[in-house]
């Protein structure tokens, strides 16, 4: 972002003044990373061995466990795990329902959040407050709930298929599909949304956009050129954040979606669970993993761009 | 040629209400084409309202603005042909200094020769040709308001409006801007609307100088008449400074009386006591100022 | 005046333009609003047929059958235990860390922070899965600490980010000027930036309760069928009990976010959560 205000905490945060290293800070900054290592790093190396093969040491109890564990047998690695799970009949469903939902739900992510960010950034008044503060609701909520009520609204009993029966339509119902996911997904997704691009927007001085309409452009090409671009980097990390977030997620498509072809995050902890197939559930989770890192990516490089940008490496 | 070709701005019995306050009451004002008049007040004295009505940015409660011999009163900022340099320049941080100058033109569609062309023009007359590819980031405070000024002349409009555009520099850098300021409005002719807080900015360049107090015009005059034949005490005192008496002047003299009597300190002269006129006293404080020194007396 | 924030005049053909925002806003009413108050009613009604708009009767006696089911009781006795723990524990891991990526350059400090981002990128089933290996082998599958430690780190992302850019904005001077004035290194951070920063530690605090009391997923796989929280019990109630019980249990699980978001509500829209969610 573009203020005055952020610029100066970047600087400040970034501390590229005084550049000295400090050995206390390397220590008081140690303990979540840490954390992390050891419960999500450790776990992930450990997962990535097991679903190469390697079935001994941490692995030992896991693979004991778990049924279909396709073990290296003395080779290097084995990829057996990753054909199992390839050409399993469903993965090519699922790995299409994952995708095309994240991305669905994004777009509508992005474009209702932008829209209501615009409406309050340049009309302002109650209505856009009431716009904000409805669209924040979901954030009140545990997703379980969220999923549930959205269920039960657009399910066979539910207030969707009673208003539309008494305007006298006769129509499938749209829970266990996925435009149902696709709503849940957008719904939960939304509150976060909303609040990034709202400040983003906020952040951009009115001078700049007076500036603009000085210069004789139209609302159209204010929006286009000067208020997208500026608020550029929240729009990013919407837009990785609900990318992401929706390819891992579970409750929603566990409760609204179809059963078969469903996203990966249901899948994995079918395999997991249900099916006692550890390492196949693990084999999915790098299959995801490999398109958030690749999201992730583009929104580190995001966050750099604007750095430099804004004069700040 | 008619009278109304010479006006370059007019505005009539504007005012304006917000927030439940009334900011601008009543304020008639007449501008000549290729005139640089200043609105010269302190803060919260509607200049900074009355530019931004002019500029079409707000919209008035009552009475008329018109640019050019045109009626622009509820007409948009975006078809004014006015520009405006704002306080903090407003540059846009996504866009080079070039893309900053030529955006005006791009969203008139100008072609892209005639924008190449035009944006080198004015780039050349604010002196920034070799920061044409830098980033408003990069760049000093001086060159930033450079560009908000290329910015608006690439326009080429009927009138050009500044706000406070040198409250942003350092003392040194504000004189020489002020007077390339003041250089480029006379060479271009272009009707010039400047607002400030700074007398001495005030008093420099504009030739017609609007003294504003609580949303009306206390005074409307060329700096000379300002500075010596301020209409009001409030004028005069936000003007220089001054020496007040209770009194009536006549002939050289002060003598009791109901009205007040003003002395600029510079029309002071030192006499012995019994000359015509001379007020008894002591010095009581001296502060060397450069190239002169302030004196500070105390009547008897 | 000069600074007084005026509104923008942008001129729209008022009545198309007028039209086209109320029904968007009524759209989003619907969408938004309706299931949340669908499901609510329901702990309400008697009984509800479709296609019927309105329930065949009003009751409360839902409310006492969800007290009277001991799993049920549990599972909000055990998330009313857990929740705050986890915050805490996330609050002295982390609030130093944020401190430090504020405050001072250190080896690595660009290293930590994209780590700690491509943690959060992992999806988050999958670690649950992953984690299962490291659970068993320590043997905190089924505990209490180990339901504490899936749910910790979630919150680490919040109690970090947001926290480092409160303390990061605020302002070097002031603290300068406290130290000037006399006062001691730990006494200008007590007074000065800790209260200056608090805002953002709250909304932290608060995004991080949330969180932990909602989070289902990991809690499941790591607790279950030993520990249920009030969400995981969801996933169970839903198929056993009838509309009317998850309703209830819905608005019971509801509330502290409801209660804890209204307090933090200034902040949280002004900006101290998008903040946070910036590389510097």
């Amino acid at each position: 972002m573009s203020t005055a205000t952020t610029n100066q905490v970047a600087k400040e945060s970034f501390g590229s003044k005084d550049s000295k290293l400090s050995v206390l800070g390397f220590f008081m900054a140690l303990p979540p990373i840490l954390v992390l290592g050891t419960f999500i790093g450790l776990p992930i190396g450990l997962a990535f061995f097991l679903s190469l093969g390697y079935t001994g040491g941490l692995n030992e109890v896991i693979s004991i466990i778990g049924q279909d564990v396709r073990a290296r047998d003395g080779k290097l690695f084995t990829l057996q795990a990753y054909q199992d799970v390839i050409k399993d009949p469903r993965f090519l469903g699922d790995l299409r329902t994952t995708l095309l939902v994240s991305l669905f739900a994004t777009i509508l992510v992005l474009f209702f959040s932008i829209g209501i960010g615009l409406i309050q950034r340049l009309r302002g008044g109650k209505l856009s407050s009431l716009l904000t503060a409805l669209s924040l609701t979901p954030l009140f909520i545990p997703v379980v709930i969220s999923a549930w009520a959205l269920y039960t609204f657009y399910g066979g009993a539910g207030l969707y298929q009673t208003l539309l029966k008494s305007f006298g339509f006769d129509v499938p119902q749209i829970t266990s599909t996925v435009v149902a996911i696709v709503i849940g997904s957008v719904w939960t997704s939304l509150p976060f949304a909303i609040l990034m691009i709202t400040s983003g927007f906020q952040s951009i001085p009115n001078a700049l956009i007076e500036a603009a309409q000085d210069a004789g452009a139209g609302i159209v090409t204010i929006i286009r050129t000067v208020m997208l671009p500026l608020a550029f980097i929240p729009i990013v990390i919407v837009a990785t954040f609900t990318s992401i977030g929706v390819m891992g997620s579970f409750t929603i498509p566990f409760f609204l979606g179809p059963n078969q072809p469903t996203m990966f995050g249901v899948e994995i902890t079918n395999f997991f669970t249900a099916y006692n197939r550890p390492q196949q559930s693990i084999v999915m989770a790098f299959i995801v993993f490999l398109a958030a890192s690749g999201i992730a990516v583009m929104y580190i490089w995001a966050n750099f761009r604007s750095a430099k940008e804004s004069g700040r490496v | 040629m008619s009278q109304q070709n010479e006006i370059g701005l007019e505005l009539k019995g504007l005012s304006k209400v917000l927030g439940g306050r009334v900011i601008i009451d009543n304020l008639d004002l007449q501008v000549k084409k290729g005139e640089m008049v200043s609105l010269l007040g302190p803060s919260g004295c509607g200049k900074t309202t009355t530019l931004r009505m002019i500029a079409g940015f707000l919209i008035p409660d009552n009475g008329t603005v018109t640019l050019a011999g045109k009626d622009v009163t509820t007409i948009g900022p975006e078809k004014r042909p006015s520009a405006m340099v704002f306080q903090n320049y407003a540059l846009w941080p996504h866009m080079t200094v070039f893309k900053n100058v030529a955006y005006p033109l791009k969203v008139r569609k100008v072609n892209k020769a005639e924008i190449e062309k035009r944006v080198h023009d004015v780039l050349g007359v604010v002196n920034l040709m070799h920061h044409k590819d830098s980033r408003p980031a990069q760049i000093s405070g001086g060159e930033q308001q450079r560009v908000a000024l290329a910015r608006a002349l690439v326009q080429e409009p009927d009138i050009l409006l500044l706000d406070e555009p040198l409250s942003n520099l350092d003392a040194k850098l504000r004189v020489k801007v002020r007077e390339d300021i003041r250089d480029l409005q006379r060479r271009l002719g272009i009707t010039t609307v400047i607002v400030t807080h700074d007398q001495d900015e005030a008093l420099s360049i504009s030739d017609r100088i609007a003294v504003m107090k609580e949303g009306k015009i206390e005074q409307f005059s060329t700096p000379e008449d300002i500075y010596n034949k301020p209409a009001t005490e409030y004028v005069a005192n936000f003007i220089g400074s001054l020496n007040r008496y209770e009194g009536s002047y006549s002939n050289g003299q002060i003598s009791t009386g109901s009205d007040v009597v003003g002395v600029r300190p510079e029309d002071v002269t030192f006499d012995s006591k019994n000359s015509a006129g001379a007020v008894e006293a002591t010095v009581s404080l001296v502060v060397p100022r450069g190239h002169f020194h302030e004196v500070y007396l105390k009547a008897q | 005046m000069a600074n007084e924030v005026q509104p923008l005049n942008l001129h729209t053909k008022s009545w198309s333009v007028k039209i086209i925002l109320a029904i968007f806003s009524i759209l989003m009413l619907i969408l938004v609003v309706g299931p949340l108050v669908w499901l609510a009613v329901h702990a309400f009604a008697t009984e509800w047929k479709f296609p019927s708009y309105k329930p065949t009767g009003l009751t409360l006696e839902w409310f006492r059958k969800v007290f009277e089911v001991q799993a049920l009781k549990e599972a909000m006795k055990s998330s009313f235990i857990i929740s705050p723990i986890v915050v805490l524990v996330s609050a002295v891991i982390c609030l130093p860390a944020a401190y430090a990526s504020a405050r001072y350059n250190y080896w690595g400090r660009r290293t930590f922070l994209i780590m700690m981002f491509s943690a959060n990128a992992f999806p988050k089933i999958g670690l649950f899965a992953t984690i299962a290996t490291l659970y068993y082998f320590l043997n905190l599958m089924g505990t209490i600490v180990g339901v504490i430690i899936v749910q910790v780190l979630g919150t680490i992302i919040y109690m970090t980010w947001i926290p480092a850019a409160a303390f990061a904005s605020v302002p070097k001077n002031l603290e300068e000027a406290a130290r000037d004035a006399g006062a001691s290194k730990f006494r200008v951070f007590r007074t000065i930036t800790l209260r200056m920063a608090m805002p953002g530690i709250l909304v932290a605090m608060v995004m991080s309760f949330i969180y932990a009391f909602d989070e289902a997923q990991g809690t499941f796989l790591v607790g279950a069928p030993n520990i249920y929280t009030m969400p995981t019990a969801m996933y169970a109630i839903v198929e056993t009990y009838p509309i009317q019980v998850t309703a209830v249990f819905s608005i019971l699980l509801t509330i502290p976010s409801v209660l804890l978001i209204g307090l933090a509500r200034k902040h949280i829209i002004g900006g101290q959560l998008a903040e946070g969610f910036q590389i510097k």
